[in-house]
């Protein structure tokens, strides 16, 4: 017998006290002189009583009370042995049930449910299991319960979901609840088909010393076919004037046996539109192209879709193909300047679709508020600002416009300390006489330089200028993020030559010298193009509309109050009006007006985000599997289960010795403190009764 | 003085003998208590030796009525009056057991001052009738001695007053000497607690009789020695002896009590049978009021005889 708290026992030993004393004790040292014993001597001694005990039956009862309660205060319990085999113990089982698509694989989702049902009806009357499904993550669908009823219920019956294979999250679940069990055993079962694809070391999901992890195998299926669509790009063209997107899918199969006349179907808003045979060898792969399909006004959902197979989940790719929208820059001229002033500016920003820029030049004293409603991002090439202008700018800024103001000779601004521009510009630096000065410092962290990282990118060493802007706030250099500006590039003087700052919800970049020949030869580099159109990116915030995400991936509805673009995937919506998203299978979800939710892609299809109360604004969102989950190839389960266990693989089984269980698991457990407690009062309560009898006899 | 209680006696006063014990003037205590009471009464009651028959004389107008012999008138049909042989200026001694165990006293008096008490009140109402007082304390031998003398009163209450009980005691030894010392007639009156067995205690105041005096024993025990109201157990001791033995009073008191009476009774007994007064005097009881009874008592009692 053991106690979890023995210092109560001290308690035992005061209930001797009463009785030693009374015993030891002789005739109370009262002594009564009394003139004679002459009387006294001739009464028989037997009448002259000594104190002792008389009620031996009631003085048992008593101490034997006592010493019950307090003991149960003591908090005893009966040691366990060490389980040897065989171990004895109840039991905290765990039971983790695959519910990744692989699990749809033929018949395996019913196996992998039998096989739970089978751990379930394998409990004991003392066993508690918990039931954990998981695919990318683990939930736990059923925590630490005896009621195997309520166990079996909590098995789904509908098919796997959409998700990918990740064991490191369901082990690391598994781990926490049995870390928390006072049962004295431990296991975890772990029902899977043991994709290669779901494991990447333990990565954390390590059960708790002691604990037992059993593989159940769902597998060993018989040949089938397996072709999953595992890639698809678009590419983009114009014909007539419309632009046309070219659908290619990758084919790959997964099966053994070739695959031979594959139907591949190419379904637009939900209607097939086109229709291929492919042939494809065992593990390999091909392609098939389609025919261009239009893409204009609406983005149009599209769907590569393969005859049934085995895995049905892998045969479809959805995408979202989006008219391209152009980004529109409004190149700013200064009044008077001729058309050649600002030629390198808008031959650059004039090439290339990705995206494509739809520029517009305004002389400064003829931007309208339109222009600048219209615009994405404004480019000050050389102009003297005016007030008026300064301030229409401002709101632009503040509002989520892009501004890139080139300060060359002429670039002047009403208030330079109060001014929009993240730098006050000073008097031009000439180093006409001098040698040349180059871009030294760049920020290639910073997403304007990130293309030119990598060697051979770009070499903005090579452009050499002859004059700049220097800056005559001695305070400009602050970190990113404040009003201030940050340096994103120097001269090789030290002086900035490139400054950002961010106003509102918008963006300045300062140059601080010239988009033309004036002061560098800037514009002859080849650096010149990607640069500014970086700029004119990172200015708009643009961002390319993906044609399609992967379940498991998590959407962040961006407030949007400014003037993004639908189309986009950061959905649009009416100032102050609450977003809803209609799922695949056609559950609508709330979004907090405000973007403060997420919306996590459980399901594989189309997803669609729009207002409330109406569709207009409304963004789609592809959602596709995870292909990775097509490829069925194994693990050793018993190598994953030594890995989670951390021993030896072999020393598995739910025989193996169990974790001795706390002191404080056995005696809540064992619960003898209340039994004792129980029986003192019964005692206590005989006694009253006892006492009561005894007095009205004597 | 607090007095405990009136009685049926107009004008007589009973005092708390622990007041009594507690005024230091031993003659004042026993000159208060004796007038206290007398003056209550027709007459100063006679505490003296009987006096023995002479002759018969014939009735004359003016004699005593009360003095007519009717047993005579009876007989004779004739009036005739007895006529005694007075003997004034009687021998009066008292004999106080002053052992230790008379030093016993539960309430405010011990035994010992209660005896003295009385044995001055005895005093000095003898002293008033001109008779011979004297004292002997002792208790295993003679402590104190006082010759019966007229002139020995002061002699006696400056003895009681200042007597102390401190060595145990017996009997038989001092009142077999004393037996032999009183050649005179008159009165002993023994004052103790007869912690002896009745046999013992007649065996030793017998002989104190064979001269033709007149015994009279007071037995004094204290309230507690009566009743033996003790409640806790403890250990008693023999103050004499110093022996202790436990006691648990609860289950004892009653076989004490009857232990005693039988004492009492038996010694009551054996002094009636051998002619001898005997009186018990509780302690927690008036002095007076015990004496007062006595004395009538005795009284009515000479006349009958």
């Amino acid at each position: 017998m053991a106690f979890l708290t023995p210092l109560f026992l001290a308690g035992l030993a005061a209930l001797a006290i009463p009785v030693v004393i009374h015993l030891i004790q002789r005739e109370r040292k009262q002594v009564v002189v009394f003139p004679s014993l002459m009387f006294v001597r001739r009464i028989p001694y037997r009448s002259v009583r000594r104190r002792h005990i008389r009620h031996w039956a009631l003085l048992l009862v008593r101490l034997s009370a006592l010493a019950l309660i307090v003991t149960a205060f003591a908090r005893p319990f009966v040691p366990g042995t060490t389980a040897g085999a065989g171990g004895a113990g109840a039991r905290e089982v765990v039971i983790l049930l695959d519910q990744s698509y692989s699990m749809g694989f033929g018949d395996r989702w019913d196996r992998a449910r039998a096989a739970a049902r089978d751990a379930v009806n394998a409990l004991g009357p003392a066993d508690r299991g918990t039931l954990v499904l998981f695919a990318s993550r683990a939930e736990v669908s059923l925590r630490s319960t005896a009621d195997r009823e309520r166990l079996l219920a909590a098995i789904p019956a509908s098919p796997p979901t959409a998700g990918a294979t990740r064991y490191a999250p369901a082990l690391q679940t598994a781990g926490s609840i049995l870390a928390d069990s006072p049962l004295p055993r431990r296991e975890a079962i772990l029902i899977s088909d043991f994709q290669r694809a779901g494991w990447r070391g333990a990565e954390g999901g390590r059960l708790p010393d002691g604990a037992v992890l059993t593989p159940v195998v769902i597998g060993g299926d018989a040949e089938r076919l397996n072709v999953a669509v595992s890639a698809l790009s678009m590419s983009r063209s114009a014909f007539a004037g419309l632009e046309r997107v070219t659908v290619t899918a990758g084919l790959l199969n997964r099966g053994t046996k070739p695959a031979a006349s594959v139907a591949v179907r190419l379904e637009i808003d939900g209607r097939p539109a086109q229709t291929q045979q492919v042939s494809v060898e065992a593990g390999g792969s091909a392609p098939v192209s389609f025919a261009p399909i239009t893409v204009s006004g609406n983005p149009v959902r599209g769907t590569v879709r393969l005859q049934d197979d085995a895995l049905g989940r892998d045969n479809m790719w959805h995408f979202v193909a989006s008219p391209a929208i152009p980004l529109r820059v409004l190149l700013v001229d200064r009044d008077g300047a001729s058309g050649r002033a600002s030629l390198y500016v808008a031959r650059a920003l004039s090439i290339g679709d990705d995206p494509r820029i739809d520029l517009v030049q305004k002389l400064a004293g003829s931007v309208a508020d339109d222009d600048l409603r219209r615009a994405s991002v404004v480019v000050l090439n050389d102009v003297p600002v005016t007030r008026s202008l300064a301030d229409r700018l401002g709101r632009f800024v503040e509002s989520g416009g892009g501004l890139f103001a080139t300060l060359g000779p002429r670039a002047t601004w009403p208030d330079p300390r109060e001014s929009l521009l993240p730098v006050v510009p000073a008097a031009p630096v000439d180093r006409s006489r001098d040698d040349a000065v180059h871009v030294g410092a760049l920020e290639y962290g910073h997403p304007v330089f990130e293309l030119f990282r990598a060697p051979r990118s770009g070499d903005f060493s090579a452009v050499r200028f002859f004059a700049y802007r220097a800056v005559a706030a001695p305070d400009v250099e602050r970190t990113s993020g404040s009003a201030p500006g940050q340096v994103l590039a120097r001269f090789d003087t030290g002086a900035p030559a490139l400054v950002e700052r961010r106003a509102g919800r918008g963006r300045v970049l300062a140059w601080m010298s010239t988009l033309d020949l004036t002061w560098g030869d800037f514009p002859l580099k080849p650096v010149f193009l990607p640069f500014l159109h970086r700029a004119v990116r990172y200015l708009s915030a643009y961002t390319e509309p993906a044609p399609w995400l992967t379940v498991g991936q998590v959407v962040e509805p961006a407030p949007t109050h400014g003037n993004l673009e639908p189309g986009t995937w950061k959905p649009a919506s009416a100032a102050g009006a609450g977003r809803v998203a209609l799922t695949p299978s056609g559950r609508t979800l709330a979004l907090d007006d405000e973007g403060a939710d997420v919306l996590e892609l459980e399901e594989q299809g189309f997803y669609e985000i729009r207002p409330q109360a109406s569709d207009a604004g409304a963004v789609v969102v592809a959602a596709n599997v995870d292909v990775n989950e097509s490829d069925l190839s194994t693990i050793d389960a018993n190598e994953l289960a030594a890995a989670a266990m951390g021993r030896a693989a072999g020393a598995t089984g739910p025989d193996a010795a169990p974790l001795p269980p706390t002191a404080e698991a056995q005696e809540r457990a064992q619960r003898v403190w209340w039994y004792l407690l129980a029986a003192g009062l019964l005692l206590l309560c005989a006694e009253s009764i006892l006492a009561a009898r005894l007095s009205r006899f004597s | 003085m607090p007095v405990l209680g009136s009685s049926a006696i107009p004008g007589a006063r009973f005092v708390d003998p622990a007041v009594l014990a507690r005024i230091g003037n031993l003659e004042l205590v026993a000159r208060s208590v004796v007038d206290g009471f007398i003056n209550g009464l027709h007459r100063a009651p006679y505490f003296g030796a009987s006096v023995d028959f002479a002759e018969h004389r014939g009735y004359v107008p003016g004699d005593d009525i009360r003095r007519v012999d009717w047993r005579l008138y009876a007989r004779t049909d004739r009036y005739y009056v007895k006529e005694y042989e007075a003997d004034s200026n009687s021998n009066f001694s008292v004999l106080l057991d002053v052992s230790k165990s008379m030093n016993y006293g539960s309430g405010g008096a011990t035994k010992l001052e209660y005896a003295s008490i009385l044995a001055a009140c005895l005093t000095y109402m003898v002293h008033r009738q001109r008779d011979r007082v004297g004292l002997v304390a002792f208790d295993s031998e003679i402590v104190e001695h006082v010759p019966s003398s007229a002139k020995h009163t002061d002699v006696v209450l400056h003895v009681l007053d200042r007597i102390k009980a401190t060595r145990p005691g017996s009997l038989h030894a001092p009142l077999r000497k004393l037996a032999e010392h009183f050649g005179r007639r008159g009165v002993l009156v023994l004052i103790s607690d007869l912690y002896e067995e009745p046999e013992t205690v007649i065996d030793a105041v017998s002989p104190l009789r064979f001269r033709g005096n007149d015994l009279i024993v007071f037995h004094v025990l204290d309230r507690a020695e009566l009743e033996f109201g003790f409640t806790d157990a403890s250990s008693f001791e023999d103050v004499e002896s110093g022996e202790q033995v436990p006691v648990v009073p609860d289950t004892f008191r009653e076989q004490y009590v009857s232990l005693v009476r039988a004492h009492i009774d038996g010694l009551a007994a054996r002094f009636s049978e051998a002619r001898i007064d005997y009186a018990v005097l509780d302690t927690s009881q008036p002095l007076d009021h015990a004496l007062f009874k006595y004395l009538t008592t005795r009284e009515r009692l000479m006349r009958v005889r």
